[in-house]
């Protein structure tokens, strides 16, 4: 069985949002980046504090109550809110705030932008 | 004139109707998670090369409209994700990095097998 440790991530420079405390569960393992080009560097770092599995959601996807974060490189309108809507922890590497017909569900307990690798710390 | 982009809808999510309410069009690859498949518009690659600037020009099935701002990392999501987040604003300024902006006009309806271009006249 997984040991898997919290972790904290707060907003980067310009950012908006969180602070956010992931910890992985059983049941609740991926550490999901939604970035395009394989595993964001910043998933990589979620995965080795906490003990959860980096997953590339561009090669095929996970139900999204099996997702403990999700690491997103969106521009402002999509991505940063459908996690949000599905009550999915989201960490966007750009400073974006909450826009478009999906701000409605982003709230600061969801979803923390731009962020960088040293806004990743153990909690 | 240079071809810059051109790609077929292969798909049209149900929440598409919100986003165009809005005055906007959120294109993805075909590639895109399945979960960003309900506000989308899938689309097929099939040219891209280049950067697309203001001054270019994006068609949609024909109807044609100016780019007016284009923001820090839509280039970045164009041409890796297949993705766009094309507003009717009208702004010079693009308000999130994603977007690339054209004039505050009617967007054109978007069906299954509508073809997607931007161009520049060089």
């Amino acid at each position: 069985m997984a040991e898997y440790k919290s972790v904290k991530i707060e907003k980067g420079p310009g950012g908006w949002g969180g602070p956010l405390t992931i910890k992985p569960t059983a049941d609740r393992p991926y550490i999901y980046s939604v970035t395009g080009g394989g595993i964001h560097p910043l998933a990589a770092k979620i995965a080795e504090l906490t003990g959860g599995e980096a997953f590339d959601g561009f090669n095929s996807s996970k139900p999204f109550d099996q997702i403990a974060v999700a690491v997103i490189d969106c521009g402002g309108t999509a991505r940063i809110g459908v996690y949000p809507m599905k009550k999915v922890p989201t960490v966007d590497i750009h400073a974006t705030s909450p826009a478009g017909p999906l701000a409605m569900f982003i709230t600061e307990d969801l979803l923390v932008t731009g962020v960088k690798l040293e806004n990743i710390n153990p909690a | 004139m240079t071809v810059l982009y051109k790609s077929t809808v292969t798909e049209i999510g149900e929440l598409v109707p919100t986003f165009v309410a809005e005055g906007m069009l959120v294109f993805f690859g075909d590639g895109a998670p399945e979960e960003l498949k309900t506000f989308c518009i899938i689309h097929k690659v099939e040219h891209q090369e280049g950067q697309v600037k203001p001054g270019d020009t994006v068609a949609i099935d024909g109807h044609e409209f100016e780019v007016l701002a284009v923001g820090s990392v839509a280039n970045d999501n164009l041409y890796n994700l297949g993705h766009l987040n094309l507003k009717a604003d009208g702004n010079t300024v693009a308000d999130l990095p994603g977007d690339v902006c054209i004039a505050k006009v009617d967007l054109p309806e978007i069906n299954v097998g509508s073809k997607l271009e931007i161009t520049r006249s060089n």
